[in-house]
């Protein structure tokens, strides 16, 4: 309910949402591809928490929410990637540019999850399969930070951060007009919502396959 | 605390390490057109990537496929030949990249990236104040 609910309204926000005049309507793929990517950062990020718990604690639920989380972030960073890519096309005049950090290091942290993902049926024994994933997820963090300031230290087309940047955060305003910055944040909340909801399907999944490995009598016969 | 923390910490220095050393060796995708000009022989190069902004009323189309423009990085005017796909958003004062090579003090271009910067205007919102972004 909350997930088509969210996506529904998103999809309306992103269609009556107002655009940069210069850009054109190809600047609203603004609220695709900035809350997809903020929020696989907090997947990501969260993935990294709940495997440090995992590894200290063993305790299957914290390994159950760092997949869910994972999970969330791959299609979130898949979706960052496409709506990125068909703005460039827009903008830039090419949908890749192989020599800029930005977009090459995204590919990368989308490869080091999948493999994340993957990893995960490496082994029949759940035990230590997660505990050999935690440590990707744990690993996995240290792009965040180089990404963020790819843009900074590497000069390239990708522009600069409009929001989370120094000068956003020293003068208080970010460089664009409140109704698109409104609109933008809203964009946020609803695939922040969009995100939980899609996790507690996830969770669901690997709480399944956790009870199935610590409790096989209990498993359905089919 | 135990051998997990030890490897996990020792993972994060190495791969810090290595991430300020790779940022410290300042990677460029593109010269301004200074750059260019202190860099690169300007009667003849070989390819590069030339990044800057259109300069006001210099765009003109000198034939069916070349069109001639200026960029500037705020010091220097360099002159472009252009024959290639422009994309749509191509204007006076935006900011392109250009690859291509000089021949003469002119740099012969076939390929373009328009670079938007992270500027958003809409049609009816109140524009914010400039000068509060220049440094």
């Amino acid at each position: 309910m909350i997930f088509y609910g969210s996506l529904i309204l998103w999809a309306i926000t992103v269609a009556f949402g107002p655009y940069d005049i210069t850009q054109g309507i190809s600047s609203k793929l603004l609220y695709v591809h900035v809350p997809t990517v903020w929020i696989a950062y907090l997947g990501y990020s969260l993935t990294f928490v709940y495997s440090l718990l995992y590894l200290f604690k063993k305790e299957p639920k914290y390994d159950a929410l760092a997949l869910s989380n994972a999970k969330s972030g791959v299609l979130f960073t898949i979706t960052t990637l496409l709506a990125g890519s068909a703005w460039g096309k827009a903008t830039w005049g090419t949908w890749w540019v192989w020599g800029d950090a930005r977009l090459n290091l995204t590919a990368i942290l989308l490869l080091v999850y999948l493999g994340y993902l993957v990893s995960r049926s490496f082994s029949d024994d759940l035990g230590k399969t997660a505990k050999n994933s935690s440590f990707i997820g744990i690993f996995g963090i240290i792009q965040l930070p180089i990404l963020h300031f790819s843009v900074i230290w590497w000069r390239s087309v990708h522009q600069q951060a409009s929001i989370l940047s120094q000068e956003t955060a020293s003068t208080g305003s970010a460089p664009m007009s409140s109704d698109i910055l409104t609109t933008l944040l809203v964009s946020v909340l609803l695939v922040t919502l969009v995100h939980f909801s899609l996790l507690k399907k996830f969770r669901k999944t690997a709480d399944k396959l956790w009870d199935d490995y610590l409790n096989p009598k209990n498993r359905v016969k089919i | 605390m135990n051998k997990n923390f030890i490897f996990i910490f020792l993972g994060i220095i190495l791969i810090s390490f290595a991430t300020v050393r790779i940022a410290s060796n300042n990677t460029i995708f593109y010269y301004t057109t200074s750059e260019a000009a202190e860099n690169v022989n300007l009667s003849d190069s070989e390819r590069l990537k030339l990044g800057g902004f259109v300069v006001n009323e210099t765009i003109s189309k000198t034939s069916t496929e070349e069109t001639r423009f200026k960029v500037t990085d705020g010091n220097l005017e360099i002159v472009i030949i252009f024959d290639g796909y422009i994309p749509e958003l191509f204007q006076e004062e935006m900011g392109v990249i250009l690859d291509g090579y000089f021949k003469n003090e002119i740099f012969y271009s076939d390929d373009m990236l328009v670079k938007h910067d992270n500027e958003y205007i809409s049609e009816d919102g109140q524009t914010y104040d400039v000068e509060n972004f220049t440094k």
